[in-house]
C-alpha cells in the first residue's frame, strides 16, 4: 500500500507539469499573448518612466525571453529546489533549500502565495461543507428510491432528479438572489458575501436580551421541532398529508402576506395552493428518515421565526449565525447539481446489487429484507459512489467559479475570472497549478478510500 | 434453437425504433424540434424587416432582402436534413453527405449573398408613422435581435407589455432595450451550433486518441491516459475561461474550444471499447488479411464500439451548451450576438432584479439540457442489451 501510494504521487508530477505546460502554451500561443506592451498599455507615462516600468517588468518575469525559456523560469521558480534568483534576474546558484515562489500577481501586486492563502480557504469552506451534505442527502434519497422500485416515489424522485441535475447553476444562483435576498421580492438572505461587517465584531453565538428571553426561544424552537418530528414519525399518511398541505398552504399565505399584505389576491392563491402542494407531498414520502430530517429542519426554523414574532428580543445573532445565514443560498446551489447525479448513482448501483446472485442467496437463507439492504448490499453499493467521488471535486471547484461570482463572495473562483480576465499570467498558473493539485489529491483519496471500502482490492 | 431467423434490421433503426417508444426521449426530440424550427426560421419569426411591404405601390420584401449567409446556410441545412432522412442507405454516409453539402452550400451563400452592410431598423417604423405605407405584412414578433429601439428613445429594461407607446413586448425587453422573445429565438442557433459542432469536434478528438491508446496499447496507451489525465484533471471551467480569455470571442473559435476542452471523456470510452474488442476473431482476422490500419480502426472496430459513444455525446451536447451558456453568463461570452447565458447575466446585473430577464431565457436553457439528458437517458436504456432484457421480461 505505501509503495503503492508512492508511486501514484510520483506519477502526479508529470501531470502537475502537464496541466501547467498545456496552460502556458494556450497563454503564449494566444494573438497578443503576455508582452511587457500589454502590461503598459493604458498607463499613463512618460517614454522614460515607461521605458523604467517595461525593464522593472522584464527583470522580474522574464517576459523578454522566448516562451519556453520563460516556462522553464517559472518552473524553476516554484519548484521547492533549484536555482536562486538574483535582483537583476539572473540565475544563480544551485541551491537546495530556495523554497517555492509563486511569484508577484500583475495586477494586485501582491505575491500569489499571499493571495491564495487568503482565498483558497474560502473555496474549500464552500466546498467541505457541501461534499458531506451532498452524499447524506443523495444516498438517504438513492436508498428510499431503490426500495421502493416502480413506486411513486421512485417515479417521482426520477424525474426531479433529472431536472435538478439540468438545471444550470447560473439559473437557481439567479433566481435565488432575485427572490430570496432582493429589496423587490422576499429579503430572507443576504445578497452576497460571506459575512455583514458588522457581525465582525460581535459575540460568536447569538445574544439575546435577558435569560427569560432565551428560554423562550429554546422552548418554543424545541416544542416547534419535536411536534413536527413527532408528526412525521407517527401520524398516519393520510393524516400526514393533511397536515403537511395545511402547514404548506398556511406558510404561503405568510409568503404572500408579506409581499402584498393581508388582503387576499392571486398571488395568494398561487403561493397557498403551491405550498400545500409541496408540503403535502413531502409529506407523503415513504421514508421516515427523509421525513423525520425534513420536519425537523422545518421545525427549527418555523420555531425560530415564531419566537421572534413573539417578540423575544435578540441583540445580536452573532458570528456563527451570520456565517451560516451567508452560507446557506451559495451552499444550496453548489450542491444540488451533484446530489441529484449522486443520488441516481446510488439507485442504480444499489437495485444492481439487489439483484446480485449475494442478496438472493441472503434472502433465501431467511434474511430479512432490511439486513439484505443494510448490511449486505449497501456496503458493496458505496464503491461507486467512492468512485465517483474524484470527480466530485474537480465539478465542485467548477461550479464555485459561478456560484462565487453570484454571491459575490471572494473565493478563488472569483480569482480565477479575474485573473484571466486581466491575463495575469502568474495568478492564472498558480490557480491552475492549486486546483490541478486539489483534482490529483481528490482521485488518490478517492483510491485509498476505494482500498479500505473493497477488501478485494489490493494495489501492489 | 434457432426456430426462426430474423430479418436483419439495419442497427441504427432498431436504435430509433427503440429510442421513439419511450415518452422521455419524444419529449426531448419535440423540444429540439422546437429550437430546431426557432433556428431555421428565425429571420420569418422575430425580425424588424417586414415580410412583406407595399410603399407607394411599390412591392418589396424587406426580410428577405436582409436575410445574411447565416441565415440561407442554416435554411439549407434544414432542407438537406430533410432530404438525406428521405434518402436511402448506410446513416453514416448520410450524415457525412450532409455535412459536406451544408459545408457547401455555406461557402455558396458566404461568396453570392451580400445583404445590405447598413440595417436601419427603424425605417419602417417611421414609414408607418408616417403614414405612406398601403400594407405591409410583420413578422409575428416585428422586432430583430439587434433593434435596440433607438427611435423610441433610451428605453432599456422593460418588464413583459409594461410598454405603453404601443409596443408589445411579450418576454420585456433587455439592458440596451432589444426585445428579448426575439433576441432568444436568435440565441437558439447559438445553443444548437456550439452543443453540434463543440461535441462533434470533442469525438472526432476522442476517438482518434482512445482508439490509437485502445488499438497499440503499450507505450501509447501509457502516454495517451497522461494527456487523458491532465485534460481530466484541469477543471474544464478554468481552462475554457483561459482559452477564451486569451482568444478571440467569436463564435467559431467558442465551438473549437469547447470541442478540444471536453474530449477526454470520449477517449475513455473509445479506448476501453477498442480494448475489449482487439483480441476479437473479427480484428484479428482482418490483421491478419493484411489490411490497412485505418481500416481496421474504422470500418472493423468503430462500429462495434459506437453504442456507448452515442450515449457520451447526448450527454456531451448538454454541457456544450451550458458551457457556452456559463461563459457568456460570466461575462466573456459572444459581444453583440444573442445568447441565453447573456440575458441570463443581465437579470441581476442592474440593481433590481428582473425576473423576466432570468426565467425566460434560463428556462429556455433549462428545458434545452432537460431534452438532451432525456434523449440521453433513454438512449443509454435503448443501446444497453442488459436493461432491454430486463424491460422485455417485467410485466408491464
Amino acid at each position: 500500500m505505501l509503495t503503492y501510494l508512492f508511486r501514484r504521487m510520483l506519477l502526479m508530477v508529470p501531470t502537475l507539469f502537464g496541466i501547467t505546460l498545456v496552460v502556458f502554451v494556450v497563454m503564449a500561443a494566444a494573438p497578443g499573448g503576455i508582452s511587457v506592451q500589454s502590461l503598459v498599455d493604458g498607463s499613463n507615462l512618460d517614454a522614460e518612466a515607461r521605458q523604467a516600468l517595461e525593464d522593472y517588468y522584464n527583470r522580474l518575469y522574464g517576459l523578454d525571453q522566448p516562451a519556453p525559456v520563460q516556462y522553464l523560469r517559472w518552473l524553476n521558480n516554484i519548484s521547492p529546489i533549484g536555482f536562486e534568483r538574483e535582483a537583476d534576474g539572473t540565475l544563480g546558484a544551485f541551491s537546495l533549500s530556495k523554497g517555492p515562489d509563486l511569484g508577484v500577481s500583475f495586477r494586485y501586486g501582491r505575491s500569489v502565495s499571499d493571495l491564495l492563502a487568503e482565498r483558497l480557504p474560502i473555496t474549500l469552506l464552500l466546498n467541505l461543507l457541501s461534499i458531506p451534505l451532498i452524499y447524506a442527502i443523495s444516498i438517504a434519497i438513492g436508498v428510499q428510491a431503490a426500495r421502493s422500485r416502480g413506486g411513486r416515489f421512485d417515479l417521482a424522485s426520477n424525474v426531479v432528479l433529472l431536472g435538478l441535475w439540468s438545471v444550470p447553476t447560473m439559473l437557481v444562483g439567479v433566481l435565488f438572489i432575485g427572490f430570496f435576498a432582493s429589496e423587490q421580492y422576499w429579503r430572507w438572505f443576504p445578497t452576497g458575501g460571506l459575512i455583514r461587517r458588522e457581525a465582525v465584531d460581535q459575540t460568536f453565538l447569538p445574544w439575546l436580551a435577558s435569560g427569560m428571553d432565551v428560554l423562550w426561544m429554546l422552548a418554543i424552537v424545541a416544542l416547534a421541532t419535536t411536534l413536527l418530528v413527532w408528526a412525521a414519525a407517527a401520524a398516519s399518511l393520510r393524516m400526514r398529508r393533511l397536515g403537511g398541505a395545511v402547514l404548506g398552504g398556511v406558510l404561503g399565505y405568510a409568503m404572500a402576506a408579506q409581499l402584498t399584505g393581508f388582503a387576499p389576491g392571486a398571488l395568494h392563491v398561487v403561493l397557498t395552493l403551491t405550498g400545500a402542494a409541496v408540503l403535502g407531498a413531502l409529506a407523503g414520502i415513504p421514508g421516515t428518515g427523509l421525513r423525520i430530517a425534513l420536519a425537523g429542519g422545518l421545525g427549527l426554523m418555523l420555531g425560530i421565526v415564531v419566537a421572534r414574532a413573539a417578540g423575544v428580543q435578540v441583540v445580536q445573532t452573532g458570528y456563527l449565525f451570520e456565517r451560516a445565514w451567508h452560507l446557506v443560498l451559495p451552499v444550496v446551489v453548489l450542491s444540488y447539481g451533484s446530489l441529484a447525479f449522486l443520488a441516481k448513482l446510488t439507485r442504480a448501483s444499489l437495485l444492481e446489487n439487489l439483484a446480485a446472485d449475494y442478496a438472493r442467496t441472503a434472502r433465501a437463507k431467511g434474511v430479512t429484507e432490511e439486513t439484505v439492504l443494510w448490511r449486505h448490499v449497501f456496503r458493496n453499493s458505496l464503491l461507486p459512489l467512492i468512485t465517483v467521488s474524484a470527480t466530485l471535486l474537480p465539478s465542485l471547484l467548477a461550479g464555485s467559479v459561478i456560484v462565487e461570482s453570484i454571491f459575490s463572495i471572494d473565493g478563488m473562483g472569483k480569482l480565477a475570472v479575474e485573473a484571466v480576465q486581466t491575463r495575469d499570467r502568474e495568478l492564472v498558473l498558480s490557480v491552475t497549478l492549486i486546483s490541478g493539485l486539489l483534482t490529483l489529491a481528490g482521485y488518490l483519496l478517492a483510491d485509498i478510500a476505494y482500498a479500505i471500502a473493497d477488501p478485494r482490492v489490493s494495489y501492489d | 434453437m434457432t426456430e426462426q431467423v430474423q430479418r436483419a434490421r439495419p442497427w441504427s433503426a432498431e436504435v430509433i425504433g427503440a429510442l421513439l417508444v419511450r415518452t422521455s426521449a419524444r419529449i426531448g426530440l419535440a423540444w429540439i424540434a422546437v429550437l430546431v424550427a426557432a433556428a431555421v426560421f428565425a429571420p420569418w419569426i422575430a425580425n424588424s424587416h417586414p415580410l412583406y411591404l407595399v410603399v407607394d405601390e411599390k412591392v418589396s420584401f424587406p426580410a428577405m432582402r436582409h436575410l445574411t449567409a447565416a441565415d440561407y446556410t442554416w435554411f439549407a441545412a434544414f432542407i438537406l436534413a430533410i432530404f438525406a432522412w428521405r434518402l436511402r442507405g448506410p446513416v453514416f454516409l448520410r450524415f457525412v453527405g450532409w455535412f459536406l453539402s451544408v459545408a457547401i452550400a455555406g461557402l455558396i451563400a458566404w461568396v453570392c449573398v451580400a445583404p445590405p452592410t447598413l440595417v436601419i431598423h427603424e425605417q419602417y417604423r417611421e414609414l408607418e408613422a408616417s403614414g405612406r405605407i398601403d400594407f405591409v405584412l410583420r413578422a409575428p414578433i416585428p422586432y430583430s435581435a439587434k433593434d435596440y429601439l433607438r427611435d423610441y428613445g433610451d428605453t432599456g429594461i422593460e418588464a413583459p407589455l409594461a410598454a405603453s407607446d404601443g409596443r408589445v413586448h411579450w418576454f420585456g425587453t433587455e439592458d440596451n432595450g432589444a426585445d428579448v422573445a426575439s433576441r432568444m429565438i436568435h440565441a437558439a442557433r447559438i445553443a444548437l451550433g456550439i452543443g453540434f459542432i463543440a461535441t462533434g469536434i470533442a469525438l472526432i478528438i476522442g476517438t482518434l486518441i482512445g482508439g490509437l491508446m485502445g488499438y497499440f496499447s503499450g507505450v501509447v496507451d501509457m502516454i495517451g491516459m497522461r494527456l487523458v489525465e491532465i485534460f481530466e484533471a484541469i477543471p474544464t471551467l478554468f481552462l475554457l475561461l483561459t482559452f477564451v480569455a486569451f482568444f478571440g470571442r467569436s463564435i467559431y473559435m467558442m465551438m473549437i474550444i469547447i470541442g478540444i476542452t471536453s474530449w477526454s471523456g470520449y477517449a475513455r470510452y473509445v479506448r476501453a471499447e477498442f480494448l475489449r474488442l482487439r483480441d476479437q476473431d473479427f480484428v484479428q482476422g482482418a490483421i491478419a488479411s493484411g489490411l490497412p490500419l485505418s481500416s481496421i480502426l474504422f470500418r472493423h472496430m468503430l462500429p462495434n464500439g459506437v453504442a456507448p459513444l452515442l450515449v457520451a455525446a447526448s450527454f456531451g451536447v448538454a454541457s456544450a451548451i451550458l458551457a457556452e451558456t456559463t461563459l457568456s453568463f460570466l461575462g466573456l461570452g459572444l459581444v453583440d450576438d444573442p445568447s441565453w447565458g447573456q440575458l441570463l447575466n443581465q437579470a441581476v446585473q442592474s440593481s433590481t432584479f428582473n425576473w423576466w430577464l432570468a426565467v425566460f431565457p434560463g428556462g429556455a436553457i433549462f428545458l434545452t439540457v432537460f431534452a438532451y439528458n432525456l434523449i440521453g437517458e433513454a438512449l443509454r436504456d435503448a443501446v444497453d442489451p442488459h436493461t432491454q432484457r430486463a424491460a422485455g421480461g417485467a410485466a408491464r
